[in-house]
């Protein structure tokens, strides 16, 4: 593929803010947050070959493994859903969806919602339809919220890296105890892959600053992916991994049967890990980086429950510039 | 016909399908109404809620609780002038002309130019003040600009419209439709969408029919073929009849929001409100 200098730049105008991006392996190396963690985070990876009702008593399986304690509590599910196209792997699936809400439920959680904002398509509720949601969660409509259109409350960034100084954040998610992050396990053209940190862009409301959510790509993608991940202290991340996406994702990538559900506490190594799968070398993705700085990125950082990363490697295809740049040894 | 009344707030407002009120969803409301039936006392309590809501500087917020005026002020304009009040209607399109994207910005183009990049980046309009220009706000930019126009005003702002059109012609998908702004990414061509082929296709109303106009119509007939969603639906409507494109047969797609109603309700229309 020729990619031209005037594309680039006509894509980078287009929103994508290139030369922000561009400048953030400085930006990082000056202001990367390293926090002393002084403990291996867990991280579950499970075989889940296909999208079969296996997948729940799998995801409670996890879950429970983490002993969160939920009872009581108000848990909002953040799932990525993207384009309506049915046949591509864009969207997370349903039933992992509507697995983890039975999961919370099980678990004992007083109240667990199902929340997303997507960046570009704004008939969210179409949007969920086609992708298969109202089939498959019984009373969709009832647990769900826009988060392109919720009532909002505008909070500071604490320390930002990235240029974000505030941002209008949904009342939804401002008001759960916990944040569940359910991303598709992707490739993605601007910042090597997207998984559970880069899936809270979601988190930013559409009716406040648009389709898509252009300030953030102004502010520095890898930045502001830290910024909002720091915003939200009380996470947990469950990656759609059965199939996910390699080539050009977000949008336009093709189906990757990778078979598997990864999860944990700490989403900077859930993220880690899903890199590690999908063949991608973690050090090397810029928001990881800035989050937990590249010294703390490696495998041994981290506590595998279930499958070894070696026993479910399925490296992904990556489209230029990323081969070159990010592809692990 | 929508009741109305029923779906609306206190305030006066509507919210797109539950909640506070928002300033897109009651601006749409609003324009249904006036080229359907007026209920007087929603319509006037809708009218209520859009003036106690303006900014200090004109422009207005997507909700109360936003502190920031942005895209959605292009709808206000878009009503009729008697309704929201002459003096709100000029302090609007001050605001409004102010607005651009910020890759038209001169230090964003000189930082281009210093790259060997001769793109012109034509003045567009931003959802949010300080990000890039799209096609949404730009087409509803444009609409709002030509409404001014045709009240006679500011003549200098032909050219502002002449950009916006010109921000849109650049971003035609290789489709022939639009999409919501970002045609092509790293040597990919993007796909177009319903919506924003409608959309844009309404903002170039009363464009000469080009070679672009003629494939976005296809591309906005074939979506309309396919499409699913009643916003989708409705703007593919307004896009075509924008261009004196028949409409026969319209696929079925029962509204979800108050704003999916309100545009199938403009939709449906003998006139379209945002070009009168």
């Amino acid at each position: 593929m020729n990619v031209t200098r005037r594309e680039i730049l006509g894509a980078a105008v287009a929103g994508m803010a290139l030369t922000r991006c561009g400048s953030s392996k400085t930006k990082s190396a000056q202001t990367r947050r390293v926090p002393a963690l002084g403990y291996k985070s867990a991280v579950s990876i499970v075989k889940a070959p296909a999208y079969t009702t296996d997948v729940y008593d799998t995801v409670y399986r996890m879950v429970a493994d983490h002993r969160l304690n939920v009872r009581g509590k108000r848990i909002v599910l953040k799932p990525n859903l993207v384009e309506f196209d049915p046949h591509t792997s864009i969207n997370t699936h349903p039933m992992v969806v509507h697995a983890a809400y039975e999961a919370f439920r099980r678990l004992g959680a007083a109240d667990v919602k199902i929340a997303e904002g997507p960046g570009h398509r704004r008939a969210t509720l179409d949007l969920a339809d086609a992708a298969g949601y109202f089939s498959t969660v019984p009373k969709f409509e009832d647990l769900f919220t826009d988060l392109n259109l919720d009532s909002v409350a505008k909070r500071l960034v604490p320390q930002p890296v990235s240029q974000l100084k505030e941002l209008y954040l949904p009342c939804t998610v401002l008001d759960c105890d916990l944040l569940v992050s359910l991303p598709k396990m992707k490739t993605h053209h601007w910042a090597g892959a997207t998984l559970a940190m880069k899936n809270l862009f979601g988190l930013i409301p559409g009716g406040v600053y648009g389709w898509p959510k252009n300030v953030l790509h102004w502010a520095g993608i890898p930045q502001s992916i830290v910024d909002i991940h720091h915003l939200f202290p009380r996470q947990f991340a469950i990656v759609d991994g059965i199939i996910g996406m390699e080539g050009n994702g977000p949008i336009q990538g093709t189906p990757k049967n990778s078979g598997v559900l990864v999860a944990g506490s700490d989403v900077v190594a859930v993220d880690a890990t899903c890199c590690r799968i999908m063949g991608i070398d973690a050090k090397k993705i810029d928001y990881l980086k800035i989050a937990r700085g590249e010294d703390n990125l490696a495998e041994s950082a981290f506590r595998q429950i279930g499958e070894t990363v070696a026993a479910v490697r399925t490296p992904f295809e990556l489209i230029d510039p990323w081969r070159q740049m990010v592809r692990a040894a | 016909m929508t009741d109305w009344r029923s779906r609306q707030n206190r305030d006066g407002g509507w919210a797109y399908n539950k909640g506070c009120s928002w300033t897109e969803p009651t601006a749409f409301v609003l324009l249904a109404q006036t080229v359907t039936q007026v209920d007087r006392r929603s319509f006037e309590a809708g009218l209520k809620f859009l003036r106690s809501t303006q900014r200090r500087d004109g422009g207005w917020s997507p909700q109360p609780d936003v502190a920031e005026s942005t895209w959605v002020t292009a709808l206000a304009v878009l009503l009729p002038e008697e309704t929201v009040g002459a003096d709100r209607m000029k302090r609007a399109l001050a605001w409004l002309e102010g607005q651009t994207g910020r890759e038209s910005s001169w230090s964003y183009k000189f930082q281009m130019w210093r790259n060997g990049d001769k793109e012109k980046y034509p003045d567009g309009w931003p959802w949010f003040p300080g990000a890039a220009a799209w096609v949404i706000p730009t087409s509803l930019g444009i609409l709002a600009f030509k409404r001014a126009l045709r009240r006679g005003e500011d003549r200098e702002w032909r050219k502002r419209v002449d950009l916006g059109a010109e921000f849109l012609f650049g971003r035609v998908c290789a489709d022939g439709g639009w999409n919501h702004g970002s045609n092509r990414a790293l040597g990919r061509d993007g796909d177009s969408y319903p919506e924003t082929t409608g959309i844009a296709l309404t903002a170039l109303a009363g464009a000469p029919r080009s070679e672009i106009i003629r494939r976005a119509i296809t591309r906005g007939r074939r979506h309309l073929a396919e499409c699913r969603t009643a916003e989708g639906i409705a703007w593919l409507r307004m896009g075509l009849a924008a261009h004196g494109e028949p409409v026969d047969v319209t696929p079925a797609a029962a509204p979800r929001t108050t704003l999916d109603a309100a545009l199938t309700a403009i939709a449906s229309a003998n006139r379209n409100p945002l070009l009168i």
